[in-house]
């Protein structure tokens, strides 16, 4: 394996910054028959304020690869066995200190590209605003900063994603709690530097006993400001996602609502602190096709206002090139091809993307599923050193089975893991006219 | 339907589930035999019985006596009981007293122990502190009450020492009066930290001994309820918002997984009750349960059936308390069904 060149075919031509950097990624699953290698060396750079497409068949990594970012996989019997995502969190803009301003195009926020040389910020975000964070490295308490605040997350089915036992306003303030507690100080008059029970409660760490402070004088009057506070915020956040009578919704338990507008909720959820990367794991598959496309515009809509770059993993190629600005297509656990969504479409040059984008959906397929292909995954198990998709490939030679294929670029920004594009060291190589009759 | 109406429903139905128990508990009872033995000696002849006989109604068919026997109820009047020599009422709140403090005891033990343990090993599943909790678990529901009951007392009381038997000790509690007949409540109303320690040292035992099969079966729901809630999706949106773990766990799933513990717990009440029996003949323990044991050998029918008809209303009502906590809890339940 060549490093080396895999960096260059990732990063082929000058482009805009990234926010993050994935970069040999392996996540390992232990199981009874061995490892299981559901990530295996995958690298993809998210750009700044871009939606990048992640698809492919289920059970290759995609919601694996995602949930990486936040180190959201069940340890044991996942881990991740080696690689590194770097994170460059915007910064405040320096003009207008985050209020917003033309430079910044009303966001608040510089772009990842010249966040060099920004002002620090108070207190506790200090670490996280670092130059880049190694997100695979960082400690819990760090990561825990990150998570709702820099990089958020919905979920395939809000119906299940939502606690169904607190109401939708206690699950939203829970992001305000962890990630705004200043501010909320602030809007309800107090310093930012209060501390003590007052604190405690607006950053949801309520100790044994607090609740009786509270509610005692002078700490009653604050905490009805508080809550005030808190509840504008709460009603501010859902009235972005275009929830009718956003007052009134925040009393009612998930159960209340339909499926589109729980993905509301999430989404608003996930958007309310403007987070630089959004991590959308299937958002509409669980829904029907009139809600998909609203909720589709909706996040297309908030994405641009925020600058939020957007990874969103689908199983649906159509959607994906609809809303994409760039795609990765994943199979076995490794990224084959990734590419602008144009350039993927118009010439994909890997022979599963192909067998992706020509066939036709069969009747019985579930809307969102991708079309078939023959033959079936193979098993993720300590895999050997070939091209996976050796034995469902219309045009593999007898170098496909010897040799790994890496990631090399074929044109600017587009890169295919094939040795039809780029020979394997030896051996009869694949052409696109060798398919098996 | 609001929580509320669905309260007063209950309410409004529980007499007649009541007077439906009544029934039951009359006919079963008469089915055992007639109460007459313990009126009678053995010098009595033929007519002194006949005459007693009718004094008690007992020559009246099976529901004219079942009306008589529901009047006195409803006058307050149930009935003279053989085994304490005195009519059940003089004798009914007392013993009535002891075992709801045991059982009460024992039931805080039981809730409060279950639901620590099984979410202190739900949360970490498969790990020691999981298998450890998981033997407690098991021996808890396996091991025969009263055979852990003596294990205890030949432990604690007769080879240590350390434990008492009994409800009290006299020499404390002679100038102490007793208004409420739960001792520990009586101490602290007196002003007594001797006697409260003493109450509570005689407690100890029999509680342990009463609660630790329920310990184990709110401990076995709690973890295998707790398990299912961290696998939803949302435990990871909550993780995914930032929250801590500790949050996560209390906030979000522990909440969650309460549900179907709480339904648990209110059955795990009548396994309390069943097991006072045991437990107050093991430990001498004043109660309900030992005035039943006796009543159920030697035929003393008007406090058995006293006994039968108050578990019966006490489980309706804790029935419907239980359905409460569960409707406040989970507030996805329709009232009503
Ligand atoms: N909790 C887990 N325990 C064991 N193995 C897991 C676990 N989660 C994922 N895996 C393994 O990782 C592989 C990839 O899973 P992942 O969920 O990333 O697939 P996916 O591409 O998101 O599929 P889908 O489209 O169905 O969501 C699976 O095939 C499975 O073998
Ligand atoms: S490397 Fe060979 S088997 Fe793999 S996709 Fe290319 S042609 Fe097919
Ligand atoms: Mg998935
Ligand atoms: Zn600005």
């Amino acid at each position: 394996m060549q490093p080396v060149d895999q960096e260059k075919a990732v990063q082929a031509r000058p482009r805009p910054a990234s926010v993050a950097s994935v970069r040999n990624l392996r996540v390992y699953f232990q199981s009874k028959r061995g490892m299981v290698h559901a990530v295996d060396g995958v690298s993809f750079d998210i750009y700044d304020g871009e939606t990048l497409g992640l698809v492919g068949e289920t059970g290759c990594g995609k919601s694996v690869t995602g949930r990486s970012f936040l180190k959201l996989l069940p340890v044991p019997p996942g881990k991740i066995a080696s690689g590194s995502i770097q994170f460059k969190p915007h910064a405040t803009c320096r003009n207008c200190d985050g209020n917003g301003c033309p430079s910044c195009e009303g966001t608040g926020r510089q772009s990842a590209a010249n966040s060099r040389g920004r002002s620090n910020e108070k207190g506790i975000r200090d670490s996280v605003d670092a130059e880049i964070v190694e997100l695979l490295e960082i400690g819990r308490e760090e990561m825990r900063r990150i998570r709702g605040d820099r990089i958020a997350m919905i979920f395939q089915d809000p119906g299940k994603a939502l606690n169904p036992t607190l109401p939708i306003s206690e699950q939203l303030s829970e992001v305000f709690l962890l990630h705004r507690t200043s501010e909320l100080l602030e809007a309800a008059g107090l310093p930012a530097s209060t501390g003590g029970a007052l604190r405690r409660f607006a950053s949801q760490e309520q100790r044994f006993g607090d609740s009786l402070l509270m509610a005692l004088p002078p700490n009653r009057a604050f905490r009805n400001r508080l809550v005030g506070a808190l509840n504008k915020m709460v009603i501010e956040a859902l009235g972005d996602t275009q929830v009718p009578n956003p007052a009134k919704l925040m009393a009612r338990y998930p159960h209340e609502l339909s499926g589109g507008m729980k993905q509301r909720v999430m989404i608003a959820q996930a958007l309310a602190c403007n987070p630089d990367i959004l991590i959308a794991d299937e958002p509409t598959t669980a829904l029907d096709v009139t809600v998909e496309a609203r909720i589709l515009e909706l996040i297309k809509e908030l994405q641009k206002k925020r600058r939020t770059s957007v990874l969103y993993i689908s199983h649906d190629l159509s959607l994906v090139r609809r809303i994409c600005d760039r795609v990765a297509v994943m199979y076995a656990g490794k990224v084959v091809e990734i590419g602008s969504t144009d350039a993927i479409f118009r010439d994909p040059r890997h022979p599963y993307t192909r067998g992706l984008i020509s066939a036709v959906p069969s009747a019985g397929a579930r809307r969102g599923e991708l079309a078939a292909i023959r033959g079936t995954v193979p098993e993720l198990v300590d895999p050997a050193p070939t091209c996976r998709f050796a034995g469902r490939c219309p045009f593999e030679a007898d170098s496909c089975r010897r040799f790994e294929p890496e990631l090399k670029p074929v044109s600017n920004g587009h890169a295919v893991a094939c040795f039809i594009d780029s020979a394997a060291p030896s051996g009869r190589q694949p052409t696109f006219q060798s398919a098996a009759v | 339907m609001q929580l509320r109406d669905y309260i007063l429903r209950r309410v409004i139905i529980l007499p007649i589930l009541i007077l439906g128990v009544s029934i039951i508990v009359f006919v079963l009872t008469r089915v055992g035999g007639s109460p007459i033995g313990i009126y009678l000696s053995h010098e009595m002849t033929p007519d002194e019985v006949a005459q007693i006989e009718a004094r008690f109604n007992l020559d009246q068919p099976v529901w004219v006596q079942y009306i008589y026997w529901a009047r006195g109820i409803f006058q307050g009047d149930f009935g003279w009981s053989g085994v304490a020599a005195a009519p059940v009422t003089d004798v009914f709140p007392n013993k009535l007293a002891a075992t709801m403090e045991l059982a009460i005891a024992s039931g805080l033990v039981a809730v409060f122990l279950g639901i620590s343990l099984g979410t202190y090993a739900g949360a970490r599943r498969n790990r020691l502190p999981d298998h450890a909790t998981r033997i407690v678990a098991v021996s808890g529901a396996s091991l025969p009450q009263f055979w852990f009951g003596i294990l205890l007392l030949i432990v604690f009381w007769a080879n240590l020492g350390l434990a008492p038997i009994g409800r009290s000790d006299a020499s404390i509690w002679s100038s102490i009066s007793h208004p409420t007949g739960i001792y520990t409540v009586d101490a602290i109303l007196a002003g007594s930290i001797s006697a409260f320690w003493d109450a509570i040292w005689h407690l100890i035992l029999p509680a342990l001994t009463l609660g630790y099969g329920a310990t184990a079966i709110i401990a076995r729901m709690m973890r295998s309820s707790l398990v299912e809630e961290l696998q939803q999706d949302y435990v990871d949106a909550a993780r995914a918002k930032g929250l801590a773990e500790r949050i996560v766990l209390r906030r979000h799933a522990r909440r969650n997984a309460l549900v179907p513990t709480v339904t648990v717990i209110g059955l795990t009440f009548g396994f309390l009750l069943q097991g006072t029996i045991t437990v107050e003949i093991i430990f001498r323990w004043p109660g309900l349960g030992r005035w039943m044991a006796d009543s159920v050998l030697r035929g003393d029918q008007a406090t058995l059936m006293t006994y039968v008809l108050f578990t019966s209303v006490l489980f309706l009502l804790v029935n419907l308390v239980v359905d409460v906590i569960y409707a406040y809890l989970d507030r996805r339940v329709t009232l009503g069904k």
